[in-house]
């Protein structure tokens, strides 16, 4: 096989591959930050097949259209998480079930299934330090600022 | 020998499943073998791809693709969104790395610039900002993770199929051109990528700056418009927030 074939091949396997692994995040995933990396995933996977067919076609086109796809992505995730922040404001939670209401009116409400049960080797709680020092005193104002996590 | 269809659609069946049991919602036997599953089709796909060059060129392209897929997959996969936008800054430095392979400098440093340095960043805040401790109910399970697995794995089932006989159809019309004009070098099909001058980034620049001058205005507009949009978004919001009638909802959100 003449290698500039063989290298267009190879990186558009690997392109497509991303896209899919990509598509399978959008997809099942339900947080939302996680969905919208899925997506970033998808992109990277369409950018490195026109770097490959820019290469082969030894024609800057592709490269240059990448550049803008970078700053269509750069745009896109600023918006995105603006949206993301309101979101989970009017909600808290990140949870994309919780938009259900959304959807078509002849589609059937979404049910739970049950969770999984949590596996023994992961703490429901993670570590705290131990404290040390003074505990500041708190402010009414500020406590209700800060948000329950 | 085995034809290259029956391995690609063998590695695609190994890898869907693999998938399907690596996503968020199953236990952690059935996690650890869909790993070992998708490592098994994932090594089924890199023995069709082919790769040019000597052993060290190689094994390069071998070991940087198969840690870019490795990483994406994993984004997908952890249960904490940390961990996943950590895992998916390692896909961007595997695609930057894939980027540079192809003859493409500025595109691997700008991949890790814009999107490792500033946008996975962004992420990281907005994380920091809205996600709870710990594992919360909704990242430990997923939406019909078997029917999604098996459309993104058939989807790319399908591609690499028809990548693969393109290829195969465009190599035999290649030497068909050159057996019947061997002594003209004007060959139709074939790129000139072997005998042109390789790509430099003031190649680049120039034709960035020349050819493509409006669409980076446009692109400079776009940006404007954007970080307004986000403003305006973030702003807005927050004052149809404290509107009567409209009131957060959802309380806690904690592991249950």
């Amino acid at each position: 096989m003449p290698p500039e074939l063989a290298a267009l091949h190879s990186f558009l396997a690997i392109g497509a591959v991303l896209f899919g692994v990509g598509l399978i995040g959008f997809l099942s995933r339900r947080n939302m930050i996680v969905m919208f990396l899925s997506v970033e995933m998808m992109l990277q996977g369409v950018s490195l097949s026109l770097v490959a067919w820019g290469r082969y076609h030894n024609d800057l086109g592709g490269q240059m259209l990448v550049v803008f796809i970078i700053a269509v992505a750069a745009c896109e995730a600023a918006i995105a998480l603006a949206l993301v922040l309101m979101l989970f404001e009017r909600k808290n939670h990140l949870d994309i079930a919780m938009w259900q209401e959304l959807r078509e009116s002849n589609q059937p409400l979404f049910e739970e299934e049950p969770l999984p049960p949590q596996s023994d080797e992961e703490p429901a709680h993670w570590p705290h330090l131990t404290p040390a020092g003074v505990l500041p005193e708190s402010v009414a104002e500020k406590e209700s600022f800060r948000r329950k996590v | 020998m085995i034809s290259p269809q029956v391995i690609l659609a063998l590695g695609t069946a190994l890898a869907a499943v693999g998938i399907w049991w690596l996503l968020p919602g199953s236990s952690m036997q059935k996690r650890t073998l869909g790993g070992v599953l998708a490592l098994v089709g994932l090594a089924c796909f890199g023995s069709q791809v082919p790769a040019v060059g000597d052993w060290f060129t190689k094994g390069m392209f071998h070991a940087i693709a198969g840690a870019t897929i490795v990483a994406a997959v994993a984004t997908i996969s952890f249960r904490s969104p940390v961990y996943c936008a950590i895992w998916f800054g390692m896909t961007l430095t595997g695609t930057a790395g894939l980027f540079l392979l192809a003859g493409a400098e500025f595109l691997a440093v700008a991949t890790l610039v814009v999107y490792a340095g500033a946008i996975l960043v962004t992420f990281l805040f907005v994380l920091m900002l809205s996600q709870p401790e710990g594992h919360t109910s909704y990242d430990r399970r997923s939406w019909e993770p078997m029917i999604s697995a098996f459309t993104g794995a058939i989807l790319v089932g399908i591609l690499t199929t028809m990548i693969g006989s393109a290829v195969t159809k465009a190599e035999a019309a290649q030497a068909a051109n050159s057996a019947a004009a061997v002594t003209s070098t004007a060959d139709g099909s074939a790129p000139a990528a072997a005998t042109s001058a390789p790509y430099t980034i003031s190649r680049l620049g120039a034709e960035l700056f020349t050819r493509y001058l409006v669409a980076v205005e446009a692109a400079g507009a776009l940006l404007f418009a954007a970080l307004v949009g986000a403003a305006v978004i973030v702003t807005q919001g927050r004052a149809a927030m404290k509107r009567p009638g409209i009131t957060p909802e959802g309380g806690t959100a904690h592991a249950s």
